[in-house]
């Protein structure tokens, strides 16, 4: 008996089964049957003989395929095993690329996310894009609200809008029953009069109950109201049964007709004035009020646009509707100095606002990252390619299947995106996290953002295909060449194809082009971010430190008891060791939270066409200009013996008092703050006082002139507390505490921190963009600094021969080192030249985010052509110096 | 075809081929005889059944098959015992002898 090879599998099974049948009927004429009846007893022995033959032919079969899936998956396993082992060997390559792809898909990632979050999930309805913002526009203010006269000729006149409604901060408290029916707090809450089809305008309906009907709005209607979830749940435990109950919010009983679903709480996001999510809404028909005087302009208009119609169209039609209002009213409205108009935006530019040129740099940012990172691995895999094409020619010779080395090339690739993805999901994860812990509102719904998955597989898929594109084609190349020829022309030591040498060269400049032109945006917001923080701010806080507290309206119900507070607890603070002066005044400049509106001068005469007086104002007790360091130019600052049993008093600024009492002292000249001159129900407040500007609302925008009022005359339930410390490192906040916890314990305190941070919060957008865009230029040069090393140094690899041979007949190291320096710098000059062009073509894009620098800071440019030059020298540097180590004996021998 | 006595109870037929297989390598008519003689043809198999069996066993590993030529000049499958198929017959015995004891234990019990 021999060994054989296996036949096939069917002519198997027949052999076999063919073999039984025979030595049986063998036996059976043995025995003495005749050989045709032995047959067929050893044909009935055997049983089914075509069921039996089925079986074993599926058996069979089935084992193949398992075979061949095996093999396959073998074939892949050995690959990725080999691809770790050749990886592995070359740590550098292999950490260079993975951080590369991790870095360019997690920033992008994670940015995307953030920008998708903004620009979308802010504005949760339903055809969001048709939802369309309107404002009265003035040169001097771009969105001013919108008198319910206007409101009800725009919803009349218009042709672009399916349905228009009005809404109008109204908060109040809220008292009476709660769950259970339990006598609860009174409480606070953000509320808002809207128009009773609000929610057919936005897109959403009540979770529970109704939404408001046009009869709801109407004056004299019984009083509804529409909870939001948040309310719904906090103050009514999330019980179904509150619609059709009564409660009492603003003093008026109000039946509850619905509840809306946790999704919207329009504003959700702050909408120009509209600063608070809402927490019920109160249904009023505004055109009720059409003519109550179009200076009273409170309202903010939403309207959704009709089908098809874009925002050119809408802005066209309110254009439209401006010119019949400039024929109706001249006076009003047609004044050049003005330069007024309807104007609207889409309520998703509204949402995201002054964030959206921030979002879009940073994701500009992020786009030319991830090209970086795209050319790097393109340029290392290409390098890569170069290093091995020995290898691949020498698996190729010893018969290794072009397909099976392609593949192995693609795993390779495959394996290192791969690792490089996961940690990209790293990186933007904590990217993303710190996002939000950096930025503390002043991104519209950051706190929801998460990674998105459709994101994320984008810049997976970016990088992987450019990985393999590039990847394969050397492959390919290796996989085809020549293995004799490859060899040979290996062990001499000549140079890459030119070809190939000219993609990586543009590869590199390529790079450089987009780090500098990250860097050049980067550089201008950090010059910018330096400029705000020099601008004189109007106060000098020093160390003083801020408390906010509200007295709660139940117990301090009548004005002696909230005057007697103040005064109390600022004698207290006063009185603290370590502590220089001390007061108080609401709104504290650059908390976030300001108050303007018009005021009436005495003896002003109001002209056409230009806006009634308008300013900031606040309320301060005695003391606080010299707490927070504003000089005082004129008159006297607020007294203790400035009551309300004496006349109203009230200190302006010098920009206020230059613009109504120029050239003459605003000392003794009289306000009131009802509004239009015409008003005189209330009583005039004189000047005693004219202090510096402060800029209210962060170091950026200068604002409006400013009046305070004395806190002692205006009863005033809000007070931020400032206290100054004689000694900067003197740790005043605990006493603070104690200061106020022996007056009333059950005053709570909010935002005690230094000034120092508030007003650091203030430029929190900006830092955020400085503190990302820095990050990602540094990312952005050093991943170009590595593409730069890595050619120059497979340039010196592959030249390693004609630089001994050089070096053999007589050449100075000087003079190699200088010829591999210059190829390098000269790769950067050519990457300058396009990223500096790039960047001041690009800079006009900018230019809204900076403060006080032209986009095309030439000291921006030249320090960053600077920098990179540098980073390039030392990139070139390196592998030039080991190109003069070679030894020319040694090269020549090989 | 063959009468049998009973049918044969699941999985017993693959521990009579391992336990026959023991005792040296065979082609599929030589079992069938051997299983036949061992057990005086009273169990007497439908012996088309042992080639799907066999077939089976071969894919589990328990057996590996070969082609020889024999004498005559025919090639013959010859099937032997892998470690596998040793391990299982050990494994399969021991069950036999749990179950089989347990069964009378019942079958004693009053």
């Amino acid at each position: 008996m021999t060994s054989h090879p296996p036949p096939r599998r069917d002519e198997d099974v027949d052999a076999e089964l063919a073999f039984h049948v025979e030595m049986q009927t063998r036996r059976y004429v043995d025995a003495g049957l005749d050989p045709a009846a032995a047959r067929v007893k050893a044909l009935e022995r055997l049983g089914n003989l075509e069921a039996t033959r089925r079986s074993c032919r599926a058996i069979i079969t089935a084992q193949e395929h398992e075979m061949t899936r095996t093999a396959w998956f073998n074939g892949i396993g050995q690959d990725v095993s080999y691809a770790r082992r050749v990886l592995r060997r070359a740590p550098l390559f292999t950490i260079t690329v993975l951080l590369t792809i991790a870095v360019g898909i997690g920033a992008t990632t994670a940015i995307v996310s953030v920008l998708k979050s903004a620009m979308f999930d802010a504005v949760p309805y339903p055809d969001a894009g048709r939802l369309h913002v309107i404002w009265n526009e003035y040169a001097t203010l771009p969105q001013a609200a919108v008198s319910a006269g206007e409101f009800a000729d725009i919803k009349e006149r218009n042709r672009a809008f399916d349905a228009v409604a009005a809404i109008r901060p109204a908060p109040g408290n809220l008292t009476g029953n709660c769950s259970g029916g339990a006598e609860c707090e009174p409480e606070r809450v953000s509320a808002y009069q809207v128009s009773p089809n609000l929610f057919e305008v936005l897109g959403a309906a009540p979770a529970i109950g109704r939404a408001f009907t046009a009869a709801d709005g109407v004056t004299g209607a019984p009083g509804v109201v529409i909870l939001s979830d948040a309310l719904w749940r906090r103050r009514f435990g999330g019980d179904p049964g509150i619609v059709g109950q009564t409660i009492t919010f603003a003093a008026v009983p109000r039946t509850v007709v619905g509840v809306m679903p946790a999704w919207t709480r329009f504003p959700d996001a702050p909408v120009g004035y509209l600063r608070m999510p809402a927490e019920l809404w109160v249904p009023f028909d505004h055109v009720q009020n059409r003519n109550t005087g179009r200076g009273n302009q409170n309202l903010a208009v939403i309207g959704r646009a009709r089908a098809g119609v874009a925002t050119s169209q809408v802005q066209a039609d309110l254009d439209r509707i401006s010119g019949t209002f400039r024929t109706d009213l001249p006076d009003r409205y047609a004044g050049a100095a003005q330069k007024w108009r309807l104007a609207t935006l889409t309520l998703r530019d509204q949402v995201a606002g002054d964030a959206k040129p921030v979002l879009l740099m940073l994701l500009g940012a992020v786009s030319l990252l991830l090209l970086i990172a795209c050319a790097n691995v393109a340029n290392l895999v290409l390098a890569r390619g170069t290093a091995r094409s020995l290898e691949m020619a020498v698996r190729s010779a010893l018969g290794a299947d072009r397909r099976r080395l392609i593949r192995q090339l693609f795993v390779e690739t495959a394996l290192v995106v791969a690792v490089g993805g996961v940690l990209g999901i790293g990186i933007g994860v904590a990217l993303l996290r710190a996002l939000v812990s950096l930025d503390p509102g002043s991104l519209p719904r950051l706190d929801a953002a998460s990674i998105d998955g459709v994101v994320l597989l984008g810049s997976l898929a970016t990088t992987m295909a450019t990985g393999l594109l590039i990847g394969l084609v050397p492959a390919l190349r290796a996989s085809r060449a020549d293995p004799q020829a490859a060899l040979g022309a290996q062990t001499r030591g000549a140079a890459a194809a030119p070809a190939r040498r000219h993609v990586r060269h543009a590869l590199v400049v390529i790079e450089v082009t987009m780090a500098v032109i990250v860097l050049v945006a980067a550089g201008l917001v950090v010059r910018s971010l330096t400029r705000l923080t020099q601008v004189p701010t109007g106060f000098n806080a020093g160390a003083t430190v801020s408390a906010q507290i509200t007295l709660p309206r139940a117990t301090y119900n009548s004005a002696d008891k909230v005057y007697g507070f103040q005064r109390d607890f600022t004698t207290r603070l006063r009185a603290l060791p370590g502590v220089s002066s001390a007061s108080g005044v609401y709104p504290l400049p650059m908390s976030g939270e300001g108050w303007s509106g018009t005021l009436g001068i005495e003896g002003f005469q109001e002209a056409p066409g230009i806006p009634e007086p308008h300013a900031e104002f606040a309320v301060a007790l005695p003391g606080y200009f010299a707490t927070m360091g504003i000089s005082l130019r004129e008159g006297r600052d607020f007294a203790d013996s400035d009551t309300a049993a004496t006349p109203p008093v009230v200190v302006v600024d010098d920009v206020l008092a230059t613009q109504y009492f120029p050239n003459q002292s605003a000392i003794g000249k009289r306000v009131n703050f009802g509004g239009p001159i015409t008003d005189g129900k209330t009583p005039w407040s004189t000047i005693i006082g004219v202090v510096d500007h402060v800029r209210n609302r962060g170091p950026r925008a200068s604002g409006e002139g400013q009046y305070y009022m004395a806190a002692l005359q205006k009863s005033e339930f809000t007070i931020f507390f400032v206290t100054r410390p004689a000694a900067a490192d003197t740790p005043i906040a605990p006493a603070i505490r104690n200061a106020v916890r022996e007056i009333d314990p059950r005053l709570p305190i909010a935002r005690l921190e230094p000034i120092d941070a508030i007003v650091t919060r203030a430029t929190a957008r900006e830092r955020f963009a400085v503190l990302l865009l820095s990050g990602f230029g540094l990312v952005a040069l050093v991943l170009a600094g590595i593409g730069l090393y890595g050619v120059m140094s497979y340039l010196v690899g592959e030249r390693t021969r004609e630089i001994g041979v050089r070096l053999a007949l007589g050449g100075r190291p000087g003079h190699v080192l200088a010829r591999v320096l210059g190829e390098g710098i000269t790769l950067t000059l050519f990457g300058l030249a396009f990223g500096l062009g790039l960047a001041y073509l690009l800079s006009e894009t900018v230019s809204t985010l900076l403060f006080n620098v032209t986009p095309t800071d030439p000291l921006t440019y030249a320090a960053i052509a600077g920098l990179v030059l540098v980073v390039a020298v030392v990139a070139a540097f390196l592998p030039a110096r080991r190109a003069t180590r070679v030894d020319p004996l040694s090269v020549l021998r090989a | 075809m063959a009468s049998a006595s009973g049918s044969l109870p699941q999985g017993t037929l693959d521990l009579l081929i391992l336990k026959t297989l023991a005792t040296g390598p065979r082609h599929g008519y030589g079992l069938a005889r051997r299983i036949e003689d061992t057990t005086d043809d009273a169990l007497s198999i439908e012996e088309g059944s042992l080639y799907p069996a066999l077939y089976r066993m071969e894919r589990r590993k328990w057996i590996k098959a070969s082609w020889k030529r024999s004498d005559l000049g025919k090639d013959i499958k010859v099937y032997e015992l892998t470690d596998d198929g040793r391990a299982e017959l050990r494994r399969r015995i021991a069950d036999w002898g749990a179950l089989t004891s347990l069964v009378s234990k019942v079958l004693r019990a009053r």
